[in-house]
């Protein structure tokens, strides 16, 4: 009787809690189909329709074909977007109470944010999976070796880190789930206005000084100039040590603002 | 005649009601043209007259938009119950759907016309003439008048408002491939024949012609029989299933 009380009361540790968090999250967005095949197909149409029906007008980056210009682009600026549904769950799991019922059970309550980000990589992992397989089934080939593509990828997964905090903190802002996705919408500008698409040197000296000076744009060049290998000097000016550098200080950035403000934001709901 | 216009000032009100939606509406095209005049602007024409090319595109995707708001509107009128108050009023179903289609009209109208107003602001010269000017007003209203009637029918069809707003989605998406936002000889070859041969690379290509005062060729003909055509399925299909959904 008594080791019965005992392991009862016994708290389980932060990986448990984070575990049991993130296998919540990932089957209900496993079973609920629309979220993943809405989000599969908007992601297939709007790539399908920048490299056929754009990319004859966009024509080249400095000689770089549009379709290798754009995919990496696409599979960076993909990460916010798949990270979206973040805020809008969280704040509806706070609305809901279902955050105060996490809370009363027996691991540490930080798991309840822990949890969720893992959860977000795994969906993530998902989503540029398929992106990357829809790239290379409209021509996207890898100039670099198969360790840079795959750092590339690892690269998208660790801004996707950084994002989901960004997501978790409007998600415990806003406090409903519309207000969520209002909030979320700063998405838009930040994805459309990078590198992500199209080169910032076609867009005009305004906005071109926000495009250059982002975390998009730099996660974009990133993945690109991972992709080309040793031809990125020749097509974006720079080797991809230098935007894979830049691009890791963003993430740890956000990372490390974001995740402080979730917390403080998590403690006060 | 009074009756539709009773409707079509009740669905005039449910819209300004629904300020969320309004916003969307108004906002969506709008800044769906500020997104491809500075950002993709420059890619896609350096020399910097890409404006004068994509604003006449907007304005019909603008016109678009407001189609799927009558799918929804429909919809949720057939599954609501209202249509049997109004039928036990003696108020018949073409007055319920023109009311709708009228509504439509107005509310796409002030959209295009708040469209128009920004793409001026942001540097968009038209050049036309007292003709050219009413020729294209006169396209933009038979397509206006086109694309709510196939809404009516798909809010008819649709058996609640959420499955109505996946025709929003599809009207969205059918402007990009056309001539909306780059030339159809840009595409690859197997897309060149859709985007050629859908209703909305006339429309666009006679709005354009017009608005610019540049030869639009048989552009224009082409695109009022093809708004005269959807007219009249459209009516014709939502006659039908709206016999079939109230016996």
């Amino acid at each position: 009787m008594t080791s019965v009380t005992a392991a009862g009361r016994r708290r389980a540790g932060l990986v448990t809690g984070t575990f049991l968090v993130a296998r919540r999250a990932v089957l209900t967005f496993l079973r609920t189909p629309q979220l993943v095949i809405v989000g599969t197909v908007q992601l297939v149409g709007f790539l399908v329709t920048f490299r056929y029906v754009f990319g004859g007008a966009f024509g080249t980056s400095r000689g770089l074909p549009y379709v290798d210009f754009a995919v990496p682009g696409f599979i960076a600026a993909g990460v916010p977007f798949t990270l979206i549904g973040t805020a809008v769950v969280m704040a509806e799991d706070l609305q809901r109470g279902f955050v105060d019922r996490l809370r009363s059970l027996p691991f540490p309550s930080a798991a309840v944010l822990t949890g969720r980000v893992l959860a977000d990589s795994v969906v993530l992992t998902w989503s540029l999976a398929v992106a990357t397989l829809v790239g290379f089934a409209i021509g996207f080939r890898l100039h670099g070796s198969i360790p840079q593509g795959l750092a590339a990828f690892g690269l998208c997964l660790v801004f996707g880190l950084a994002f989901s905090w960004v997501f978790i903190t409007l998600g415990l802002v806003a406090g409903n789930g519309q207000a969520a996705q209002g909030m979320a919408m700063l998405v838009f500008p930040l994805t459309f206005g990078s590198s992500a698409y199209v080169p910032v040197e076609t867009m005009p000296g305004w906005l071109r000084a926000f495009a250059d000076n982002q975390p998009v744009t730099w996660m974009a060049n990133a993945v690109r100039a991972l992709t080309l290998g040793d031809r990125s000097r020749d097509f974006l000016g720079h080797s991809a040590a230098y935007y894979v550098t830049h691009s890791l200080i963003w993430a740890a950035g956000i990372m490390i603002v974001f995740s402080a403000l979730a917390v403080a934001c998590f403690r006060r709901s | 005649m009074p009756d539709a216009l009773t409707m079509a000032a009740r669905s005039i009100r449910l819209s300004a009601r629904n300020i969320d939606a309004l916003i969307t509406a108004l906002a969506l095209p709008v800044m769906l043209m500020l997104c491809f005049v500075y950002l993709f602007g420059g890619a896609i024409d350096p020399g910097g007259g890409y404006i004068q090319y994509v604003v006449p595109g907007i304005l019909v995707i603008c016109a678009g938009f407001g189609a799927g708001t009558t799918a929804m509107s429909v919809s949720g009128d057939m599954s609501g119950g209202i249509v049997d108050r109004f039928r036990s009023m003696d108020v018949g179903g073409t007055a319920i759907l023109a009311g709708h289609v009228a509504a439509s009209m107005v509310r796409n109208l002030a959209a295009s016309t708040i469209v128009f107003a920004v793409a001026l602001a942001i540097g968009f010269r038209p050049e036309a003439a007292a003709g050219g000017w009413l020729a294209a007003v006169a396209i933009l209203l038979a397509y206006v008048l086109a694309v709510s009637w196939i809404g009516a029918a798909v809010g008819l069809l649709a058996k609640t408002p959420e499955a109505a707003s996946g025709f929003a989605f599809f009207v969205s998406f059918l402007p990009y491939p056309s001539s909306a936002f780059v030339p159809v000889e840009s595409m690859p070859g197997w897309l060149h024949g859709f985007a050629l041969n859908q209703p909305l690379t006339p429309v666009i290509d006679a709005l354009r012609g017009l608005l610019l005062d540049q030869p639009a060729g048989a552009a224009p003909w082409q695109a009022l029989a093809w708004c005269a055509g959807i007219v009249v399925a459209g009516m014709v299909v939502s006659a039908a299933l709206f016999r079939r959904r109230i016996s």
